[in-house]
């Protein structure tokens, strides 16, 4: 039979890194430094290492700690912030490297903004009153593609558009030796031998955030091969609104905008006595579910308080594709942003993530894992997302290398690639239709009622979990008639598996906490519930574990304050 | 939404292709005006070939060495919660 005629490239290298992200790009790099010279590291990507992705089309605000900060109560806040979910041995390093990380950068010739006599200008994130964020001239898509360019010159193999559809365990069965995948214009099998393998292939979105590339396949690839995923009940929402993208919330609301509804009302103060506005997302994405159910909407951003001047701030976005979107709405941006366009509780992404200890390292010998693929933490606030994949990616890669002389050689099986290619090609058939965005768009339907993604009650969640199964059966029969949709198709069955996981953890955790809020279950609940919760391949399917928290360095808890407004929060400081 | 690519303009550089991270620009042969009667000529040109998959990212346009790429910042298809 042709499928099982071999065709393609095989590539071997030492340290494999899937993803082209800043938490991949950290890692590829960090694992050249670290490794001794000679060390051979392939970073991949499905399309252009350092020009798609969640980095490149980010503001790149990234968490600094310069130094004479208190890298202890920055990292209490973030705890606390994260209702306790998160690796406090792994924030702490990500913290304490984040200096060091920023020469780098700087050597990358990246500029970070300065005032006139030439200290970091920081500003204040989230709800948050220690962490400072800093942020480089050109967004990310200078960020990641000097980091691709640095990558280069340190010689990094960069294999664009190579769509990963495989882990593999080798002959021996008891480590990963690398990754199969195909170019993800012509088709093209590859298979790459590595004697570790880092997965920094981001979170899965369901095509539903500003970024709709991200589809986090990589996360479920190593959950076949026998990892553990992590936190897949909380997920990332932000209010937005579906018309166009504005990413200067947290911006917005430090300067004076409040959230209000459709009878004018400032809502948040009555969910969130304390916080009012500037609650963290999630409490914020909660109130607006409930206003909803109150009949209480359309929600509106009520930008009244915010000066002209600073109002054409939020249009010229630093980002270029923002400044290009707000361009080219012209007025309509201007009046819509500033009051009359509705906005809505949007999931941006799933927080799930492949279990790893503090370094990197997963359950399976040989995957480790990095960026937002990693479950390191739930976060919320602007600025830490590419702060942990700095950290983490820096982390992976010198875990990776220090792995590379215990580690056997790799013995690759035949028999596993002939599989693995089979298994890639099989939905291909040139007759068919392309139908997986049909399923898409249903199983998004399922996932994003704010009744099942941010109010969360049994019953609806088991309904919901039925409809899932009914899809990923229909998804059975499906095919692709190219490439184009064959990739789309091991995404969309990627994001059902997803989906599956999120509704099964969000079951399992029997109380309230973060982004998950269960109305059954509403309050938090230290005593049982200050765990991870883990799903790995039971006997039987997916089965949920609970892990407890370890908690090293600091309380999950943190003596609740009014944040001091931006004025005071504003900041320059370090070289 | 990606709208247009002026082709008469385009010098087939293949950069709109190599940026679009949803696979949507794909450079293909097209018939151009031939040079030499009696001959085929073909000019490598883009071609929007899944425009309904394309995520407003402006990168084609913002890539664009000759700024012939329009696109339009319309959002669709973005799920709701209500």
């Amino acid at each position: 039979m042709a499928m099982d005629q071999l065709d393609g490239n095989l590539i071997d290298t030492d340290v494999l890194v899937v993803g082209g992200g800043s938490g991949g790009l950290m890692a590829a790099l960090s694992a050249k430094r670290h490794g001794r010279p000679g060390t051979r590291v392939t970073l991949v990507d499905s399309w252009l290492i350092g020009r798609t992705g969640h980095t490149a089309f980010s503001n790149a605000w990234t968490i600094v700690a310069l130094p004479g900060d208190d890298i202890d109560g920055i990292l209490h806040e973030i705890v606390a912030g994260n209702d306790g979910i998160a690796d406090q041995e792994l924030v702490r390093q990500s913290l304490i490297d984040s200096h060091a990380r920023l020469k780098d950068f700087e050597a990358m010739g990246m500029h970070f903004h300065r005032d006139e006599e030439g200290r970091y200008k920081r500003r204040p994130t989230r709800g948050l009153d220690l962490a400072r964020v800093m942020y480089p001239e050109g967004g990310g898509l200078e960020f990641a593609w000097k980091q691709r360019l640095a990558c280069e010159r340190e010689g990094v193999q960069l294999i664009d558009r190579l769509f990963i559809t495989g882990l593999m365990r080798g002959a021996t069965g008891d480590r990963i030796v690398g990754a199969v995948g195909i170019n993800s214009r012509t088709g093209e099998f590859n298979v790459i031998k590595a004697r570790s393998t880092i997965v920094a292939t981001n979170a899965i979105t369901f095509r539903s955030g500003f970024v709709r590339d991200i589809t986090g396949t990589g996360t479920l690839l190593a959950y076949r091969a026998g990892a553990t995923l992590r936190n897949a009940e909380f997920s990332y929402v932000r209010p937005g609104t579906p018309k166009f993208y504005f990413e200067g919330i947290t911006f917005a609301i430090q300067e004076g905008a409040s959230w209000v509804n459709a009878k004018g009302e400032a809502f948040m103060q009555s969910y969130e006595p304390e916080w009012g506005d500037e609650a963290d997302v999630p409490r914020i994405a909660r109130a607006m579910a409930m206003e909803n159910r109150k009949g209480n909407t359309p929600l509106y951003l009520d930008m009244s308080a915010i000066p002209e001047h600073l109002r054409e701030y939020f249009i010229q976005s630093k980002v270029r594709w923002m400044d290009n979107f707000f361009r080219k709405l012209g007025d309509e941006a201007k009046t819509d942003m500033f009051g009359k366009t509705p906005y809505y509780a949007l999931n941006q992404m799933t927080k799930m993530g492949i279990r790893t200890g503090a370094d990197c390292r997963s359950d399976v010998p040989g995957l480790l894992s990095a960026g937002l693929a990693q479950a390191g933490c739930a976060n919320h606030f602007a600025g830490f997302h590419i702060g942990l994949c700095v950290g983490n990616g820096w982390i992976a890669g010198r875990s990776a290398v220090e792995d590379l002389d215990a580690a056997p050689p790799p013995a690759l099986d035949q028999a596993e690639v002939r599989a693995l290619h089979a298994e890639t090609r099989a939905p291909l058939n040139d007759q068919a239709k392309a139908e997986s965005d049909r399923i898409l768009r249903d199983l998004q339907a399922v996932m994003f009622a704010y009744d099942i993604g941010i109010l969360k009650r049994e019953d609806r969640l088991q309904e919901a979990a039925e409809k899932v199964t009914a899809l990923s059966d229909e998804f059975k029969n499906i095919a692709a008639p190219h490439t184009h949709e064959l990739v789309r198709m091991k995404e969309t069955e990627a994001m059902l598996l997803a989906a599956r996981f999120i509704l099964g953890a969000s079951l399992y955790r029997t109380e309230s906490r973060l982004s998950h809020f269960r109305e059954d279950h509403d309050q938090r609940d230290d005593a049982n519930w200050l765990v991870w919760v883990d799903v790995a391949q039971g006997g039987n399917g997916p089965a949920f574990s609970k892990t407890p928290i370890p908690t090293p360095y600091c309380s999950v808890v943190l003596p609740r304050r009014k944040p001091s407004r931006l004025a005071a929060r504003q900041s320059v400081g370090g070289v | 939404m990606i709208e247009n690519i002026e082709l008469e303009k385009c010098t087939g550089c293949g950069i709109c292709d190599v940026v679009c991270p949803a696979d949507v620009i794909h450079m293909e042969p097209q018939p151009v005006a031939s040079e030499i009667d009696g001959l085929r000529q073909v000019k490598l040109l883009p071609v929007i070939k899944f425009r309904e998959h394309c995520i407003t990212c402006f990168s084609c346009e913002i890539f664009c060495p000759e700024h012939i790429v329009d696109v339009h910042p319309s959002v669709k298809n973005r799920p709701r919660p209500w």
